[in-house]
This record gives C-alpha cells, sequence and structure tokens, in this order.
C-alpha cells in the first residue's frame, strides 16, 4: 500500500510565513481588560535578526550543567508540527535509551507556529523539545520561553554539522537552537513540458510564473512571503525583507499581473503533488517538496518520478532557510532534551529522516554527490517503490542544498509589524484577484 | 354548561397574571420563564461573548511580541482605524469579492431552491409508505462530512475524473472540460452540492404540513395541477422557502473551503476567503474580525426580512 502523508510539512513551512491563531489565549484577555495594546508577553524588546545584522540573544539563565543525569524513566515530550519527523527514527531513540527507561509520549502537534507558541506559552504542555522558526526565536527568548543550550551535551552540532550553523546570525553561537532542516525556494517544473536546457538556458526563469503559456498550469503556494519573494527575485530585488515601497509596490504589480496572465491556483500541495500528477506544468517550490515529490508520483514508476525537476539560480543566489530545534524553559526533562537533540543531529538518523521527510538536515557528509547517488532508508524501506529512489534525484542536483549557499543565498528573516502589515495587504489583494 | 365555559376565560386570567397554573395547579411565577435559562446561558456563553470578543478584536491592537489579537473590551479604549481601513477596502480594493460572493451565493440557493423543493414535493405528496426511507436517503449526506463530500468532487470532476469521462463517452462535450481550473461554475456547483440537504429537509417538513384537503378543495373549484400547485401549495410553503434559503444561504456566504477546494484560484474568492486569509496572518487578527462583523452586519438584512415574513404571515393566520 502506498505510503500517503498528509499536510503538515506544507503547512509547517506555509505558517512558518506567518500565521496567527486568531483566538486570543487567556492571559491575553485578561491583559486587554486591564490596559490596551500591552500584554505580559509582549513587554519586553527584542532585536530583529537580519543577515547583515547578526543577533546574539541574551541569557535567560544558564544552561543545565554537563553532568546533569538523563532523568530515568522520563517521558519524552515533544511539540511540533504533526507529520514532521519519521516515527521510525523516533523509535531508533527510545529504543538507543531503553535502558534509561525512556519512554516517548507521541508529539504534541500544531497547526502553525502561532498555536505552538500559545500552547508552550499556556504552560499547559510540559514540552522537552520545540521545533520554532526563524522568525519566533527571538520572539521566544525576549518572552523567556526558551532555555540556553549546553553545547558539550550536544557534541554532534559541531561533529557534523556544518560550520555555518555554529553561529547562524539569527542566534549568534548558537546559544538556544540547533538546525533542523535545510531548503531553498526555487522553481517546479514538468520536465516533458519544459525541458532542463530551456529552463537553464532562460535569462531569468523565476519569470516562468507569469509566461501565458502555462495558463491555468501555475501553481503557488499559500506562503506570502515565498510567493514575494519569488516576485523580488524575478525583478532582481535580493532584498527579501524589503520594506521600501517601490519594491513592494513592484511585488503588487507583478502578483497583479500573474493573475491576469496564468491565472494561478494557490495550492499547498503545488509542489509536491499536483506538478507529480501533472495538474500543474510549473510551480513555486521548496527543494525538499520536490525531492520528496518520488512519493507521490501517480503511478509510482521511475518514468513517473522523472517527470518533474527543480530549478535553482546557478549561481546559488536565491531564497535559503531552514528550521529548528530547541528547549522550552518549562521542560521536565532537559538532559534527555540534549540527548534527543544530539541523537537528531547526528548523521546517520538525521539522514534517515531526510530519506523520509525530504528536507535535507545541514550534515558535512551530506554533498551534492553522495545525495545524488545513495538511496535513502525510506526508499529502501517502501514496499509500493521498486526502483531506488536516491535522497536527492540525480537529474535535479539543484535541489540539494550547499553550505556556501548560506553565505551567498538571500533570507526571509522577521518583518518589523508596519512592514510585515504592508507585505500582507499585498499579499491579501493578491489571493482576492484585486484588479483581475 | 356553565363550568366548562367559565372555566376556560378564568385560567387565562390567572395565567396572564403570572400565577402560572395549569389544570388547576399552582405555578411560582418564575417557573415557565425558568426553562428559557438554559438556552440563554447557552446562548450568552456561546454567542454573545464570542461575538463581543470578535468586536473587542475588530476594535483592539495585537500583542507587541507575537502579535496574536489582543481584544480591547472597554469601548473607551477602542480604535476605529483597523475598521475604517477595512471598510473602505470593503468598498474599494474587495468590492468585486462581495459582488462574488452575493452572486453566488444567490445562484447556488436559487439553484438549490429549484432543485431541493421537487424533491421534498415529490417525498412529501407522493412518497407514500416510502416517505420514511426517502427521508432517510436525503439525510444520507449529512453522515458524509462537508470537507469528504467536496474531496469527492475534486476526484469527480477532475479532467480524467468520472464526471469528463461520462460526458465525453456520451460526446456531450469534444474534450474533457477542465472543471477545475478556477471556475465560478464549479464553485457554484460545490455550493449547491454541500448545502441542499439542509433545504430539503425544511421544505420537507413544511409541504408535508400541507393539509391536503385544501389542495382537494382547490381542484373541486376547478383549479389544475398546475393552478393548484401556485395557487394554493406555492403560497403555503413559502414559509418553509423562506427558512430553508436563510438555512443554505447564510453559511454559503461565510463559506470558503468550498473555493478553496474546488477552484484555488484567485478569481473566485469569497468573503469567507478573505476572512480566512486573514484569520491565518500573524498580526492580521482584528482585520478578520472587522470582516466577520461586515459580514454579519449583512447577513442581518436577508435575517431580518425573515423575520418580517414571518411574523407578517403569523399576523395573517
Amino acid at each position: 500500500m502506498r505510503h500517503v502523508r498528509d499536510l503538515s510539512r506544507r503547512e509547517f513551512l506555509v505558517r512558518a510565513g506567518g500565521t496567527a491563531a486568531a483566538i486570543p489565549t487567556m492571559s491575553a484577555i485578561l491583559d486587554a481588560c486591564s490596559k490596551p495594546g500591552a500584554s505580559t508577553s509582549g513587554s519586553s524588546a527584542f532585536e530583529i535578526a537580519t543577515p547583515d545584522h547578526p543577533v546574539t540573544l541574551p541569557m535567560n539563565g544558564e544552561p543545565i550543567a554537563a553532568d546533569t543525569p538523563i532523568e530515568q524513566g522520563a517521558t519524552l515530550q515533544i511539540l511540533n508540527w504533526a507529520v514532521y519527523m519519521w516515527k521510525y527514527v523516533l523509535n531508533q531513540f527510545v529504543q538507543q535509551y531503553g535502558d534509561d527507561g525512556i519512554k516517548f509520549s507521541g508529539v504534541t502537534t500544531f497547526n502553525n507556529m502561532d498555536e505552538g507558541v500559545q500552547k508552550l506559552a499556556s504552560g499547559k504542555i510540559k514540552a522537552d523539545v520545540f521545533f520554532p522558526t526563524i522568525d519566533v526565536l527571538g520572539k521566544l527568548v525576549a518572552a523567556d520561553l526558551l532555555q540556553p543550550l549546553n553545547h558539550d551535551l550536544i557534541p554532534a552540532l559541531q561533529q557534523d554539522n556544518w560550520a555555518a550553523f555554529q553561529s547562524p546570525y539569527y542566534d549568534q553561537g548558537w546559544r538556544y537552537s540547533v538546525p533542523y532542516t535545510i531548503y531553498t525556494t526555487g522553481i517546479g517544473y514538468r520536465r516533458d513540458q519544459i525541458p532542463d536546457d530551456v529552463i537553464h538556458g532562460m535569462d531569468n526563469p523565476w519569470s516562468l510564473l507569469w509566461d501565458p503559456t502555462y495558463k491555468g498550469k501555475v501553481g503557488v503556494y499559500p506562503s506570502y512571503r515565498d510567493v514575494m519573494a519569488i516576485a523580488l527575485m524575478k525583478n532582481g530585488i535580493t532584498d527579501l525583507n524589503t520594506g521600501k515601497d517601490a519594491d513592494l509596490e513592484t511585488v503588487r504589480t507583478d502578483l497583479l499581473a500573474m493573475i491576469d496572465a496564468v491565472d494561478p491556483r494557490i495550492a499547498y500541495d503545488a509542489s509536491y503533488n499536483k506538478l507529480q500528477n501533472d495538474k500543474f506544468s510549473v510551480t513555486t517550490a521548496w527543494s525538499g517538496d520536490v525531492v520528496a515529490g518520488w512519493e507521490y508520483t501517480s503511478p509510482a514508476t521511475q518514468a513517473a518520478y522523472e517527470g518533474f525537476g527543480y530549478w535553482f539560480p546557478e549561481d546559488r543566489k536565491g531564497p535559503i532557510d531552514n528550521d529548528l530545534i530547541a528547549i522550552p524553559k518549562s521542560a521536565e526533562h532537559p538532559r534527555l532534551a540534549h540527548e534527543f537533540i544530539n541523537f537528531w543531529l547526528s548523521f546517520r538518523h538525521a539522514m534517515d529522516n531526510f530519506s523520509w521527510n525530504g528536507y535535507q538536515p545541514p550534515q558535512t557528509q551530506a554533498n551534492v554527490d553522495a545525495l545524488t547517488k545513495t538511496e535513502g532508508l525510506y526508499s529502501k524501506r517502501s514496499s509500493s517503490w521498486a526502483a531506488p529512489a536516491m535522497y536527492v534525484a540525480p537529474w535535479m542536483p539543484d535541489a540539494a542544498v550547499r553550505e556556501g549557499d548560506f553565505a551567498i543565498g538571500y533570507r526571509e528573516g522577521p518583518l518589523p509589524a508596519d512592514v510585515d502589515d504592508h507585505w500582507h495587504q499585498i499579499w491579501s489583494e493578491f489571493t482576492a484577484g484585486v484588479g483581475s | 354548561m356553565s363550568g366548562p365555559s367559565e372555566a376556560k376565560p378564568a385560567r387565562r386570567r390567572r395565567h396572564r397574571s403570572g400565577g402560572a397554573t395549569e389544570e388547576g395547579v399552582l405555578y411560582p411565577r418564575w417557573f415557565w420563564p425558568s426553562f428559557t435559562l438554559p438556552a440563554s446561558l447557552w446562548l450568552a456563553i456561546l454567542f454573545v461573548l464570542p461575538l463581543y470578543t470578535v468586536i473587542s478584536i475588530a476594535f483592539g491592537t495585537v500583542d507587541q511580541i507575537f502579535r496574536n489579537p489582543l481584544p480591547v473590551y472597554e469601548p473607551w479604549w477602542w480604535s476605529g482605524e483597523q475598521f475604517g481601513k477595512v471598510l473602505d477596502d470593503s468598498f474599494g480594493l474587495y468590492r468585486h469579492v462581495y459582488v462574488h460572493t452575493f452572486e453566488y451565493v444567490v445562484i447556488a440557493s436559487a439553484l438549490c431552491l429549484a432543485l431541493a423543493y421537487t424533491v421534498a414535493y415529490y417525498v412529501a405528496r407522493f412518497g407514500g409508505r416510502r416517505k420514511t426511507l426517502l427521508l432517510a436517503l436525503l439525510i444520507a449526506p449529512f453522515f458524509i462530512s462537508y470537507l469528504m463530500r467536496m474531496l469527492a468532487w475534486i476526484n469527480l470532476l477532475d479532467t480524467d475524473g468520472y464526471v469528463n469521462k461520462m460526458l465525453t463517452f456520451l460526446h456531450v462535450v469534444p474534450q474533457p472540460i477542465d472543471w477545475l481550473s478556477g471556475r465560478p461554475s464549479t464553485v457554484v456547483m460545490g455550493l449547491i452540492y454541500g448545502y441542499i440537504p439542509y433545504m430539503v429537509l425544511p421544505l420537507y417538513a413544511f409541504l408535508d404540513r400541507i393539509d391536503a384537503n385544501l389542495l382537494e378543495a382547490g381542484r373541486d373549484l376547478g383549479a389544475g395541477p398546475a393552478r393548484t400547485f401556485f395557487r394554493v401549495t406555492l403560497p403555503l410553503s413559502r414559509p418553509g422557502i423562506l427558512a430553508a434559503l436563510v438555512i443554505v444561504s447564510l453559511p454559503m456566504f461565510g463559506d470558503y473551503y468550498t473555493n478553496n477546494l474546488l477552484s484555488q484560484s484567485p478569481r473566485t474568492t469569497m468573503l469567507g476567503n478573505l476572512i480566512d486569509e486573514a484569520y491565518g496572518s500573524t498580526g492580521q487578527g482584528p482585520r478578520a474580525a472587522v470582516f466577520v462583523i461586515i459580514l454579519m452586519t449583512l447577513l442581518l438584512i436577508p435575517m431580518f426580512y425573515y423575520l418580517r415574513s414571518t411574523a407578517r404571515s403569523l399576523e395573517t393566520r
């Protein structure tokens, strides 16, 4: 039977771009009764990190001591996006720590980042491990919801992972976070309709999303940051956090022009389902979606698999980002949480998980050559897939993320409130089909 | 002779005076009104309070860090800035969305009515001993969630789905139609399919209660079947039609997932989609709340019309 995943990973990236559960928390309600515009969770200032303005997050207390014993008989609590980690690898962790009587409670899930933050802030869930996004990391620290990490207990970060993540711009000195997955944002396309050499020979492949040839067959994510970032890239604007009126007006004009030109569909599964099944010819695409696309081809054949491709700028100057793992301040088993993070950052386990969810970990051994020539564990164990699926399909090496990409790629960071509102306004006009 | 005729006015007087009696038993003044307490509490907790919270969010602000909605409950602190902006946009940028929504709902409701009325009429008038079975069949779609029914339509309407296969097999169309390519007609069809069960039941309930003697009287007086229908059945079922229209059109106005699932095109965005989009966006909670208030206000118009019509209809009886 073919394994079918739900949309959680897609929702994750979409919602990470910015979502809010509009239901106010009880604390927010009580705050509102006392003084409008102020809240206990919003009273601390925080710096907005950008690659040009790296931020060292303030220390909220000290990390746990390195000789803290592993909590015996503990039940690990994970607060995470649904279907974000392969259960097989989670079970491996429990087995490895079986002598300590470690149990696994299952994953408490959330549908968007704000819901996750609210669950964490409410204190109802004493999560040991939490998976925040870069844009909320500084906020979580400002709200004193995370605890600093003890680096001695997480040697795998330095042993197995890229040096770029020893001191990322959003968390200098990785005080609170480690990387989980990395991805680029590019163009997914049908290779039978747009041959590889054609798209690679184009002056501006971003413009494919505006090409009337593919009218009705263009898909974009319901993710304002990513789609607007692509509109910026199309126009040669590389500040993906721009607040300039002129830049944003260009984006607005282009997005509204896209409606007239190609009548795009806004779909979560644009690049991991509809592209694979020939519903779309060209889509916005996260590299991880396209990498995992082999699981969604119908029929599940090599020929169908080879039907889709991924384009990212040859000079690797394009949108790039990563997700995080952190330990909440309220964690009841912080030592076990450190063990878990270390386990997850180690090469074998990180790669096994990658073979399942398609999103690459920043592992030093995971170079393009190895990724496109090595079959992943999930493919080996998949009963519905006869042909070996490499970690990354050999014909789309663009989908493999390189360490150097993080030095030259363009990051989507948190936006100041007024700029974010401006972005949302433009996105809202696009989704409402203004002028169409 | 005098006993019963005197007893009736006596009971009425006591009832009016609040003495609350039934069959000669005396009840305290609060007894009968207290029956409304559960429903009143229900409304207060699950309607009035949430509604006030929505209003407080619309006129409120957002959390400084996470930008979650921060309702402001004291009206003297309210800010109308967001409300004014969204209102401006509603008459400007988003006017076409309101027009789309209105068009889709009116067309879908009208077609729902045409389809549902005939079915309900058949069951009520000619169902005979199979009425129960037919009713069960009518209710059957309720057992499947709306979402699942819409997902099923995606497969049915696909270019290689059964609808296109049938249409091409019967040579109705030479090529498969791309129903899922952002067509307003597909959205309307989805709305009809999704909401029609909600229309059949109230219509059936009204039609079934029409006294068959009235129809017979119409025929006895020389009216043909068509005339009897238009002069007797249709006017008598008017309250049912209005109720059914209200039941289906109100949720249709706020519907967003029919469009999300069957179209996904910005060209067919409905008002519910605007709310959904704002609701799911960081810092846009107040905006979503304003859209909700605008929608509710607009829905008051058909609601008041329905209430007024119902009241008039009761007065004329």
